[in-house]
């Protein structure tokens, strides 16, 4: 008796720390709302920052990520399914291919800042790009090469096995099997992994807060070599060098709009990843 | 040979992603301006109204004074920004660059107290007392004639021109150790939130980042005393004072002197009070 | 490394020998991909031999940074693993019991919708923990704990505790909901109650798997740079037994002085020895955790 009692209990308990964690990110996102949303006065998202981040909106600052999060990932997108397609379809097991794989999770969990450092030295230093889109994107093309690897592998792998034999079967070449059977059946790992890649790069701040980011001057970049403002170092910059309390409602409410624009992404990719389930299901 | 490397670093990037690649070239005219984040806020300000009689493009950024300096010597930017001079050493190894500093504008650094150590009654603290304290030979605020209760020594990261001039008054060494120190803080608003969040806290300041939470106490020295007010400061009383220099690779040109000669001007310097700093008058 | 890669290509890609031209394209693209990983771990190394040299191994035993003077790495070595060791303690509880709760207790669809919420959860950028962490979590840490600042070791522990309670959770959650119905069937079938087949039979199977979720864990704390850099105080000191205090963590250390340092030489040396040093021990507990992982899916 006491024992059905004592598993009552311990369901209770870890059903309710099961709920905390839940209420987490449902605090997270009232306090942000709650401390962000004062910020949001008419034009907030369509208007140019002013008089250093006190008034105006943070339109550029928006532009600016989303310009550099999808170079990044128009650069980094063929490098990873070139890659994950070679080692899925072209290698034999090995040792090596097992290495490669290793690899994606070390690269995968390499500390941000350090691409940062090393990018900014071999980009902006020794290829002379300096502070700039073209730094930047290269370095989170590479930062997020692994995350878009990890998701366009799970896709492939997860093709039935059958595919592939019914294309040999009708002759297919092995480059017509990729083009005409593989890749039109991973379109929504393609798509997943493509936003995964993009919410990782749009939340990143320690990578690019001195290798690619202006404060203020650029509207829209005009060049790839000119820096670009974004979000994530908007917020910063306010939080650390602002006097005004306006201010401080501003870096609020440029972290409302991150959040919002992550979320989003996420969202849209967890909604791909249940259609890419479904349909191995079948 | 720069201009090849950045030429292929473009050329790969449109390879890859198809962009045209006439995006490539500069266009349009461009000044770029890196480094002290103190007087950032300045030259933003300054390049907005700028710009809306003027076709340049002025570009402020964030990074340091240190990085200010070292990007212009190798003629990555076109003017840094410091909030203190051109060091010894930065003077040799940059020799080659011809490194000028035009002063715009000037900041004073304050010794700053939480809001409940100035209301009770810590109004005053001599330089002893304030190297007394960073020294860890004084660890509780009844000692400097305020209450019962553990200081908190709020000190600047070692690299911050802030720290440089402070260090400089107290101690007479710009990179003096401070072994009593609790936290370090970076940027201005950090230490200001620190020492706002903290009711037993000591810091250091620039006077613009005073408010209700975080009150300057006055400096006594030598029988002298020391109020820490703009007047004071006009009046070239104030010992902890530093100038705001844009630093150029020889001798400015064209629009980067015109936008130099902006913020010395009239506009620039109001600008320079309405960011809470002191206008370097008629220079 | 061109040779070596050929050889592989021919040993191991022997059953095709007629590749088409988009096979040397993957092939090249693979190539990118292994280089930007080895010449990441090699400029790291290659920029970090002048503080090697200088320095020695008392670079990892110094306990002092002054720059221009010495460069000792020693108290960010040891915030790193204090703040680690701390953020791990704390998410252990709680993500196993959310993790056990998740694969013991719900429906595939509620199931699948916790994943969705960690994935959430995951995905919030890290200047917003920071800017959380500095405006709430600091002010809680000093008055729950009756401090003179909130800026300490402990409240970046917390920090990184909630920032890797995703991570972990899904992934034992993995390592739970891989062991095979047969055990809890056959479990159940001896009339062992839910909680006894999970505590006894689940838990015990899944151990590697969760070994592995805690190391990948450890691994994303190590390199968090901005929330911790906000939090901890930045005081550059060897902390001892105290995590009440100020304290300094690698990736912090190179976030507040990287800037800074991109003029001179030594300084920015002594700091790719850092990251360098940071890269070798998130390299080595990451791939001791997929090890495990690895192990553990078999």
């Amino acid at each position: 008796m006491s024992a059905i009692a004592f598993e009552k209990v311990v369901r209770v308990i870890i059903g309710s720390i099961t709920f905390i964690i839940i209420g987490l990110l449902v605090a997270i996102f009232s306090i942000m709302f709650l401390k962000g949303f004062p910020a949001f006065h008419g034009d907030f998202l369509f208007a140019e920052s002013k008089d250093f981040g006190r008034a105006g909106g943070v339109f550029y600052q928006l532009v600016g990520t989303l310009i550099l999060m999808t170079t990044a990932v128009l650069l980094s997108l063929p490098v990873a399914l070139g890659s994950v397609l070679f080692q899925t379809e072209y290698m034999a097991p090995g040792k090596f291919k097992t290495l490669l794989a290793q690899l994606t999770y070390v690269l995968n969990a390499t500390p941000t800042i350090l691409f940062g450092l090393v990018g900014y030295l071999l980009f902006g230093v020794y290829l002379d790009t300096g502070v700039s889109w073209v730094t930047g994107s290269m370095i989170l093309a590479v930062m997020i090469l692994p995350t878009l690897q990890v998701s366009l592998r799970e896709a492939v792998e997860a093709l039935p096995q059958k595919y592939r034999e019914a294309g040999m079967a009708l002759g297919l070449t092995r480059s017509s099997q990729i083009r005409r059977v593989i890749l039109p059946q991973c379109f929504y790992g393609v798509v997943t992994g493509v936003l995964l890649g993009l919410a990782r790069a749009a939340g990143e701040t320690a990578a690019i807060m001195f290798t690619a980011t202006t404060f203020s001057g650029i509207q829209f970049p005009q060049s790839f070599s000119d820096p670009v403002p974004t979000l994530q170092t908007h917020i910063l910059i306010l939080a650390q060098e602002a006097a005004h309390p306006e201010s401080i409602a501003q870096a609020w409410g440029s972290g409302l709009v991150l959040l919002g624009l992550v979320f989003i992404l996420t969202l849209m990719a967890w909604v791909f990843r249940t259609r890419v389930v479904m349909e191995s299901d079948l | 040979m720069a201009r090849y490397q950045r030429v292929w670093a473009g050329l790969i990037l449109c390879l890859m992603v198809g962009f045209p690649l006439e995006t490539v070239a500069d266009t349009g005219l461009r000044v770029q301006i890196v480094g002290s984040t103190t007087v950032l806020p300045v030259a933003s300000r300054s390049a907005q109204k700028f710009m809306q009689s003027s076709k340049v493009r002025i570009i402020a950024n964030a990074g340091g004074s240190g990085v200010g300096i070292h990007s212009v010597a190798q003629s990555r930017a076109d003017i840094g920004m410091a909030s203190r001079e051109i060091s010894p050493d930065e003077k040799i190894r940059f020799e080659k660059s011809n490194l000028i500093t035009h002063p715009v504008g000037l900041d004073a650094v304050a010794c700053m107290v939480s809001a409940e150590i100035y209301q009770a009654g810590v109004r005053h603290l001599t330089r002893r007392e304030i190297a007394g304290i960073y020294m860890g030979k004084i660890r509780n605020w009844k000692e400097v004639g305020g209450p019962d209760r553990e200081i908190v020594v709020i000190d600047k990261e070692r690299h911050r021109g802030t720290r440089h001039v402070f260090m400089n008054y107290i101690f007479g060494n710009a990179l003096q150790r401070t072994p009593g120190t609790l936290l370090v803080t970076g940027s201005n608003n950090e230490e200001q939130t620190k020492i706002a969040q903290s009711d037993s806290a000591i810091g250091m300041l620039s006077f613009a980042w005073i408010n209700e939470q975080v009150k300057a106490v006055t400096l006594r020295d030598q029988g002298k005393e020391y109020l820490p007010t703009w007047k004071a400061v006009q009046q070239r009383e104030y010992p902890i004072v530093r100038k705001l220099n844009f630093i150029t690779a020889g001798e400015p040109r064209g629009e980067v002197k015109a936008f130099i000669d902006f913020v010395k001007g009239p506009e620039g310097q109001k600008i320079i009070e309405e960011s809470g700093y002191i206008p370097i008058g008629g220079n | 490394m061109n040779f070596s890669f050929g050889n592989y290509l021919s040993s191991d890609c022997s059953a095709v020998r007629n590749w088409e031209p988009l096979g040397w394209v993957f092939a090249g693209m693979n190539f990118i991909f292994l280089t930007c990983t080895m010449g990441l771990a090699t400029f790291l190394l290659v920029e970090s031999i002048p503080v090697w040299r200088s320095e020695g191994l008392a670079f990892w035993l110094g306990e002092n940074w002054w720059v221009g003077e010495t460069f000792g790495a020693l108290p960010m070595i040891c915030g790193s693993f204090i703040v680690t060791g701390l953020a791990v303690l704390l998410v252990l509880p709680v993500a196993l019991s959310g993790a056990l709760f998740t694969s013991e207790y719900l429906t595939p669809p509620l199931r699948r919708r916790m994943k969705g919420i960690m994935e959430m959860l995951a995905g919030i950028p890290g200047i917003i923990y920071g800017l959380l962490g500095v405006s709430f979590l600091t002010a809680g840490v000093k008055d729950v704990f009756n401090l003179l600042d909130g800026n300490t070791l402990f409240t970046a522990g917390c920090l990184l505790a909630i920032m890797i309670l995703p991570t972990v959770l899904t992934l034992s959650e993995d390592a739970l909901r891989s062991v095979s119905s047969e055990f809890r069937e056959a479990a159940e079938g001896l009339g062992l109650t839910k909680l006894q087949t999970a505590w006894r039979v689940v838990l015990p199977q899944s151990l590697p798997g969760i070994v592995g979720a805690v190391l990948l864990g450890i691994g994303r704390a190590m390199g968090e740079t901005i929330a911790v850099m906000l939090v901890i105080g930045s005081l550059d000191r060897v902390p001892g037994f105290n995590i009440f205090v100020s304290g300094q963590t690698i990736p912090s250390k190179l976030g507040r002085e990287a800037a800074e340092a991109l003029g001179s030489a030594e300084h920015w040396s002594a700091l790719m020895g850092l990251g360098f040093t940071l890269f070798l021990m998130v390299a080595f507990i990451t791939i001791c955790g997929n090890y495990f992982k690895y192990w553990s899916g078999r």
